[in-house]
């Protein structure tokens, strides 16, 4: 299993602590994200930022989790086979999974180079494909981890910090 | 429905009477403002931004715009009008601009000033700050109040992107005030300035001044209301037309998407977006930076802009349609923009920031914040998910946030009580 991890070193016992203690979460949401279904890809992370609007969030924090959420989601139905988005929701946090049903990535640390895309004409079509999804994400949240196999399912996680 | 003191106006109201609690209000507010309870409708006031979708959908006329009465001129000795440029549409083709302006003299105006007159010097004035605010992008517009008002409630990060300069009814009021006093050597108190207006937003505006629409009015008409009066005196001028000056060419304000190709040019790129729904869905991307390489975006809550206003008579795009071709016959003119320039460098038409206003968020505290949504998410699984209205509250997460809010019951929900009593019915029959 290959795997790439990316993380704001201030975050990082927070995290740590997070990971250890692993509590329940406050508010959990839950979106399926059908293969090369672009009406409907990006409705997730509309809900989450719905949500975390409600909850106060500071609006550049929220940008980012909005713009992290966004692209992963565009990612599952442009590169996967579907998958589904898990939102979770902490008092100082959002952690947010993305599972897909494969087929993996086979190189991620090429995947993150800004500008490389293994996006079919279909995507491109659709006017994604531009090879900035992942840099985006990572840019934008305080931690990163991409598990992946290739011809096997990805898991991509993002955590992002409420101050 | 709130505690909190109504701090704002609205030009929107109730009818009691008339209201029958059929929750197509609730359904069609952008801003989830209206609840129906004991059967009748209420307005949240610090919710309601103006934008006259319930004036529009509501059947039975229970939801009126208020607007001033013509009355009011009785109380000044001079009194001016300045029309929106939707006015111009309302009429069939073979009633010219001219006649249509004519008309409103005969409803005791002494002067008819257009909103047209100073489209150019907006133009101008938006061209100019766009390139002097470079930092931000995109700007955008705030000639309508219900997309500001929207903004401060829904979007407040928002608010620094508005293009900080008075509205041209605002600015035309301000230089029009001085200008007629002076020239008629007239008291504060007899010179009245009203406007004739396409939609609630502008009645709003004129009573509770804010942002692009600082200078004070002394009324405002709805075009539905004095549309009636302006008909009894147009067969009379149209038999007997005078020569009245009109500044058609600057009637492309009450069309978003023209005056969005307007602004565009070699350095600017500009959006036209109109319809409340499409106005949401853009100012939430504007808020995550993806629509960044926009220089100006031209938000109108209104079917293409101010020819749909709610209190406009003819269709949107029957009326955008007449005045594109008025547009295209008129012939140029020029309005002398010097003094309107001259107040713009001397900083009049500037605008303070506004206030953000927001509604969203459950509390101000967001551990509490994150509690209560554990709990409306608690209700929103005993809730039926049909969004149905019936209870008042315009979806069934509606419903689950004003019971946590402490404005309803679960028991409010009409599906749920049928099904107990179903169940209930069930176990007598078992029982039997």
């Amino acid at each position: 299993m290959a795997e790439y991890l990316n993380q704001n070193p201030l975050y990082q016992s927070a995290v740590e602590t997070f990971f250890s203690d692993m509590p329940e979460a406050e508010v959990t949401l839950e979106f399926i994200v059908p293969e090369k279904d672009f009406n409907n890809a990006g409705k997730g992370s509309a809900e989450v930022k719905n949500l975390l609007k409600r909850l106060g969030v500071d609006s550049e924090i929220l940008r980012r989790i909005a713009v992290a959420s966004y692209e992963a989601e565009i990612n599952v139905a442009a590169h996967s086979r579907g998958g589904k988005m898990v939102s979770n929701v902490y008092d100082e946090l959002i952690h947010i999974c993305f599972v897909d049903e494969g087929p993996g990535i086979g190189d991620i640390e090429q995947a993150m180079q800004p500008g490389f895309s293994t996006a079919d004409d279909l995507v491109r079509e659709m006017g994604f494909g531009a090879g900035l999804g992942l840099p985006n994400i990572k840019k934008n949240s305080d931690w990163m981890r991409i598990r992946s196999n290739a011809g096997d399912s990805t898991t991509l996680e993002l955590i992002i910090f409420f101050a | 429905m709130d505690n909190t003191e109504a701090k704002y106006f609205h030009a929107i109201r109730i009818l009691e009477d008339n209201c029958t609690g059929c929750t197509a209000c609730v359904r069609v507010c952008p801003t989830e403002a209206i609840r129906v309870r004991d059967r009748k409708a209420v307005i949240d006031p610090n919710r309601c931004i103006d934008c006259g979708n319930c004036v529009a959908t509501c059947q039975f006329h229970a939801i009126i715009p208020r607007s001033d009465s013509l009355e009011l001129l009785h109380n000044f000795k001079y009194k001016v009008a300045i029309i929106s440029s939707s006015y111009a549409g309302q009429f069939t083709e073979d009633i010219s601009y001219g006649v249509a302006k004519q008309a409103l003299y005969e409803l005791g105006f002494d002067e008819v000033a257009e909103e047209a007159m100073v489209t150019n010097f907006m133009i101008r004035m938006i061209r100019e700050y766009i390139r002097e605010n470079r930092d931000k992008r995109p700007i955008l517009s705030s000639n309508c109040p219900a997309v500001v008002r929207l903004i401060q409630v829904k979007y407040p990060s928002l608010l620094p992107n508005l293009f900080h300069q008075e509205a041209p009814m605002s600015i035309l009021t301000r230089y029009l005030r001085e200008k007629i006093a002076a020239e008629r050597h007239l008291k504060d108190n007899e010179l009245g300035i009203f406007l004739i207006v396409p939609c609630v937003a502008h009645v709003t505006a004129v009573h509770q001044p804010e942002g692009a629409y600082k200078h004070l009015q002394d009324g405002a008409f709805s075009i539905g209301m004095i549309y009636g009066k302006v008909r009894e005196h147009l067969k009379k001028f149209q038999n007997n037309p005078m020569e009245v000056e009109t500044f058609s060419k600057g009637l492309t304000w009450a069309l978003s998407g023209v005056q969005a190709e307007l602004v565009d040019c070699e350095d600017i790129r500009a959006l036209s977006v109109n319809g409340i729904e499409n106005v949401m869905d853009i100012l939430s991307r504007v808020e995550d930076h993806y629509l960044d390489q926009y220089d100006y975006i031209v938000l109108r809550s209104c079917t293409n802009g101010c020819v749909g206003g709610c209190l406009n008579v003819e269709n949107p795009f029957v009326a955008m349609s007449r005045i594109k071709k008025m547009i295209k016959e008129a012939p140029e003119q020029s309005f002398d923009e010097e003094p309107l320039s001259d107040l713009h460098d001397q900083g009049e038409f500037d605008v303070v920031p506004l206030t953000p206003r927001s509604i969203l968020e459950l509390d101000k505290d967001i551990k509490s914040a994150i509690q209560k949504m554990k709990k409306i998410n608690e209700f929103l699984i005993l809730l039926p998910g049909l969004n149905c209205s019936a209870c008042g509250s315009p979806s069934c997460y509606a419903l689950a946030e004003d019971i946590v809010q402490g404005r309803a019951t679960i028991d409010d929900c009409v599906v749920l009580l049928k099904r107990h009593s179903h169940d209930e019915g069930a176990e007598d029959d078992s029982e039997e």
